[in-house]
């Protein structure tokens, strides 16, 4: 099996409070999200996501809530704060800028 | 904001595990209920949610570390270490003793060293002041003449004030008993350089310099108050000093201190209660007499060395002007803290080495005994590291451990150094400089602290690294009996053994060297009778006895009425006592025929005595006579050299009946003064270089000083003559002050108090320091035998015998030793020349106490193999397999 590429460091909670931009997820429903979306080409860990979480309940970007799902059982569920969305702005431009500028790189890489 | 959730968080932490374990437990099972889905059988998919899942425990510690304040972590870390403490109490008290003692010894002797070396002197900028004296080929530190002082005082540009003093001690009369005050004359502006300020009135001005302006008096807080009950209304008041009415014109303030001086010495800090005007009286061209000691303040952005260069330039100027040609004399500027430490320093410094190596050594016993925990903890450390935790948690967790043993050692520590400051100070021999101002204060309690965290971390460091790299595999496999342990791990605790024995033997032969030096001083025979005699000194006050024969008839008389007593043997009275460091010196006398020694002038110290001063000291008589009475002074002057003296002026002649004088051209028979007698050789102090030449003066033909010393010899216990002293004293004159009424052992005694300070000392901490060896020697033996013992068991079974196995373990402690010891002596072997200074009459390689260092060592080091040999030869071979 080949090895999935490991996520860009610090890229997780930029993953996370994007994803929770879409409506209340629980820890599980963002896993899978972030898995569906990409096609399965990330996973995030376990090990990485609930730590992730509490950092982000730590600095008040999420917050949680115990409620029932679909199913009828009791999760917790986290939903984006307005401080949140705002570090997810802040995140957003330093990735695209740091991706820029990659690629400036790469392309210069190319080119010679 | 984040603080606030923290705290919350922290308040809810209950809640907060809950909560995460129900998360994820809701994940794991919504992680299977997919995994079905994709059509996994119910088995397979949980153990595919497990597997996803990976190590929950590790999640939640990462979880909680985040929320968790440091200082949680920190309460539980000690709670478990406290559990772990309390759960071996015998490791625990061995561990805490040691570093308790080594801790308290580090303090205390820190204690002497802030108070003696570090304290500030208590005057203003006080490493500004300089002590200035002069020096020649045989007096290294000689006082001044008064107009060569007044000359420097005038001429010189390198100091901003410089004053001189003298030592003069009064009587003070009045009323109640009469008593003997130390007491200085100090020029003009002497407080001023020492930047101190009167509390009432004023110090002196240059008209007190002034011959026959000098009845004014400065006198310290404590007369002012003992004695004056604190009268406000003092200044201007008249007191009796000397039987003359002296007009008070200041009061220092407490804490006035002495800084201490040279000629007729008294110590830095002494009580001094008096301070009269010296005045400049005498011919100024006559410049030979020397007695008074400068004290001055160094300007800004001048040195020591520079001001000195500039007062031999004005000296050289001053033997011109007054054609002395070259005198041989050089100025000397000492800092003042120099010269009030002194020796003291070298002692302590050395001091100061040998408890911190008394603390290596307890640091490498407590690394040792916590190596040999750890490797027992080994199965509890990798459970932990195999459950997820970080090897930092686990470093951490150990360290607090050690730091916790080690804060418990110091407070241990410090209150043992609480009671030994005490010991230590009045153990400190007399003439210690700053005894007073030792304490246990707050920069001690700092270098406590900072050792203690030192020492914690330095014993703590080897174990928490060997239990955090350890494989946790290997931990688990071998099911918590971890056998040899590992090889690394036997080198360290092996390493750390032959560090302990090697210290200690440095330590030992420290201690060694400063007890031959200190029994060298002992056996020294100091030239005079030790014991059964008793001594005291008197002064008698010059306006009553204002001419000499007054006070030669004065002695002479007691010295017979004391004689006549019951159980007196002989009673005499002479200038000075033996070994007290009296240092009156005469130079350019005449010898007759004979020339002095190119450069030099006949010089030597000059002392009085009465017809059985000699006898009454035991100081024996190797030619002529002693004096008699009729040695008075209607008969032909005589005089009493020593053997030195002798030797030296006239080597290999008959001494008696040759001639001196101390006349400018002696011309007729009165001039000179005939030698009737040689005694043999007393050193200044018991541990002085070399004797200087001396002469003694009978009392009834030149009572040059009225202040004299009583020696009494008795079969008797000579205390008890005290009071027959007193009495005989006070029927001559009812007003006379008796002081340092003494028997002549603590004379003696005080005089060997440094060495066997230092050896006591030194041997103590040696003393511990192979104790301390010895427990590490058997802590590593016995640990390594019980590691040991199936090997052991299997050998027995295969015929080794008892003898076999003894030898084996004996062996690995003697090569421990071996190789300690070996290390030991060549440390020591360059390390003992810091000693040439403190100790006497032993070579710092002295191969005697080298070699029985070396013997004392080994042979703790396998006493302390013997009972866990002992033990492995004891071993049931069946039981010792069966244990595998």
């Amino acid at each position: 099996m080949a090895k999935k590429p490991d996520l860009l460091p610090g890229t997780l909670d930029m993953l996370i409070l994007k994803t929770l931009t879409r409506g209340a997820l629980h820890g599980y429903g963002i896993a899978l999200s972030i898995k569906r979306l990409s096609d399965d080409v990330l996973t995030v860990e376990e090990g990485s996501l609930y730590p992730a979480l509490q950092r982000l309940l730590l600095q008040n970007w999420v917050k949680a809530e115990w409620k029932m799902t679909d199913t009828n059982r009791r999760a917790r569920f986290y939903t984006l704060t307005a401080a949140g969305r705002k570090q997810l702005g802040v995140e957003l431009s330093q990735f695209e800028q740091m991706i820029a500028a990659i690629g400036r790189v790469l392309s210069d890489v190319q080119e010679a | 904001m984040k603080f606030l959730n923290k705290l919350s968080l922290l308040f809810g932490r209950r809640r907060f595990h809950d909560d995460l374990d129900e998360e994820m437990a809701f994940h794991r099972a919504q992680a299977e209920r997919d995994f079905v889905a994709e059509g996994m059988s119910p088995e397979e998919a949980r153990y595919a949610a497990m597997r996803q899942f990976g190590n929950g425990t590790r999640i939640k510690e990462r979880s909680r570390e985040l929320i968790g304040f440091r200082a949680e972590t920190v309460l539980h870390d000690l709670r478990y270490a406290l559990r772990q403490l309390v759960s071996s109490p015998g490791f625990t008290l061995v561990i805490l003793l040691t570093l308790a003692l080594a801790i308290g010894a580090n303090t205390a002797i820190f204690s002497v060293i802030n108070g003696v070396l570090l304290k500030r002197l208590p005057y203003e900028q006080p490493d500004r002041l300089m002590r200035i004296f002069l020096s020649g080929t045989d007096y290294p530190k000689f006082p001044l003449n008064p107009f060569d002082f007044r000359d420097y005082r005038t001429r010189s540009r390198s100091f901003e004030s410089m004053a001189a003093f003298n030592r003069g001690d009064v009587q003070l009369s009045g009323s109640g008993e009469p008593v003997h005050l130390n007491g200085f004359g100090i020029t003009s502006g002497y407080f001023h350089v020492l930047g101190l300020h009167p509390q009432l009135g004023r110090e002196f001005d240059r008209n007190a310099e002034i011959p026959g302006n000098g009845l004014e008096i400065i006198i310290s807080d404590r007369l002012w108050r003992t004695r004056f009950g604190a009268d406000p209304n003092i200044i201007g008041r008249k007191i009796t000093v000397n039987m003359q009415p002296f007009t008070v014109i200041g009061v220092m303030p407490a804490g006035t201190v002495h800084p201490g001086n040279v000629y007729h010495a008294l110590p830095y800090g002494e009580s001094v209660d008096v301070w009269w005007p010296f005045s400049f009286a005498g011919d100024p061209n006559r410049r030979g007499s020397h007695f008074i000691e400068g004290i001055a303040r160094l300007k800004d952005n001048v040195t020591a060395a520079q001001a000195a260069s500039d007062l031999n330039t004005i000296m050289n100027q001053i033997s011109h002007e007054h054609s002395n040609g070259d005198t041989g004399w050089k100025v000397l500027v000492i800092p003042l803290y120099n010269e009030v430490v002194g020796q003291s320093r070298q002692m302590l410094l050395v001091l100061l080495g040998a408890v911190v190596i008394v603390l290596l050594i307890a640091c490498a016993n407590a690394a040792n005994l916590l190596l040999a925990r750890a490797s027992s903890r080994q199965r509890e450390i990798a459970v932990r590291v195999a459950m997820g935790a970080p090897r930092m948690r686990v470093i951490r967790q150990l360290m607090t451990e050690s730091l916790l043993i080690s804060f418990l050692g110091g407070g241990l520590g410090l209150a043992t150094a609480f009671s030994g400051v005490k010991v230590l100070v009045s153990l400190l021999p007399s003439d210690f400089p700053r005894a007073q101002d030792i304490h246990v204060s707050a920069p001690v309690l700092a270098f406590t602290i900072l050792i203690t965290v030192v020492t914690g971390i330095l014993f703590g460091l080897a174990p928490a690294f060997q239990a955090a790299g350890a494989d946790p595999r290997e931990g688990l496999q071998k099911g918590g009996r971890a056998t040899t342990g590992s090889r690394r791990q036997r080198r360290l605790r092996d390493a750390l053994v032959v560090a302990e024995v090697s210290l200690a033997c440095v330590l030992l032969i420290g201690a060694g060297l400063m007890l031959r030096s200190f029994l060298n001083q002992l056996r020294l025979d100091p030239g005079f009778q030790r014991a059964q005699v008793l001594t005291a000194n008197l002064s008698l006050p010059h306006v009553k006895y204002a001419k000499e024969e007054q006070v030669e008839r004065f002695y002479n008389q007691l010295a017979d009425n004391l004689s006549a007593l019951p159980g007196v043997e002989y009673a005499g009275v002479g200038s000075d006592l033996p070994w007290t460091g009296y240092d009156e010196n005469a130079g350019g006398f005449t010898v007759e025929g004979k020339k002095p020694p190119a450069g030099q002038e006949f010089h030597g110290r000059y002392h009085m005595a009465t017809p059985s001063y000699f006898s009454a000291l035991g100081i024996p008589l190797v030619a002529g006579r002693f004096f008699s009475d009729a040695d008075n002074n209607t008969a032909p002057n005589v005089i009493i050299i020593n053997r030195v003296m002798a030797e030296r002026y006239w080597p290999g002649e008959n001494v008696i009946g040759k001639r001196m004088s101390f006349s400018d051209g002696p011309k007729t028979d009165k001039d000179w003064i005939t030698v009737v007698g040689v005694v043999g050789n007393v050193k200044d102090q018991p541990n002085s270089p070399e004797t200087h030449n001396a002469f003694w003066f009978p009392v009834l033909q030149a009572a040059w000083t009225s202040d004299m010393s009583v020696v009494i010899s008795t079969r008797m216990q000579p205390r008890l003559l005290a009071d027959s002293l007193r009495n005989e004293v006070h029927r001559l004159d009812p007003n006379l002050a008796i002081a340092d009424v003494q028997v002549i052992d603590q004379i003696v005694d005080s005089s060997v108090s440094t060495p066997r300070f230092a050896f006591a000392l030194v041997g103590l901490f040696a003393g511990l320091a192979i104790v301390l060896a010895g427990i590490g020697t058997y802590g590593v033996i016995s640990y390594s035998v019980s590691q040991r013992t199936p090997e052991l068991g299997i050998r027995m079974a295969l015929g080794a015998v008892r003898s076999d196995v003894m030898r084996l373990v004996l062996s690995h402690a003697a090569r421990l030793a071996g190789l300690g010891t070996a290390l030991g002596l060549v440390a020591a072997f360059a390390l003992s020349r810091l000693l040439k200074s403190l100790i006497f009459d032993v070579s710092p390689a002295d191969p005697a106490t080298f070699a029985s260092v070396a013997g004392i060592v080994i042979l703790v080091a396998l006493l302390a193999g013997y009972v866990p040999a002992l033990r492995a030869t004891a071993t049931d071979p069946m039981n010792a397999l069966r244990a595998e």
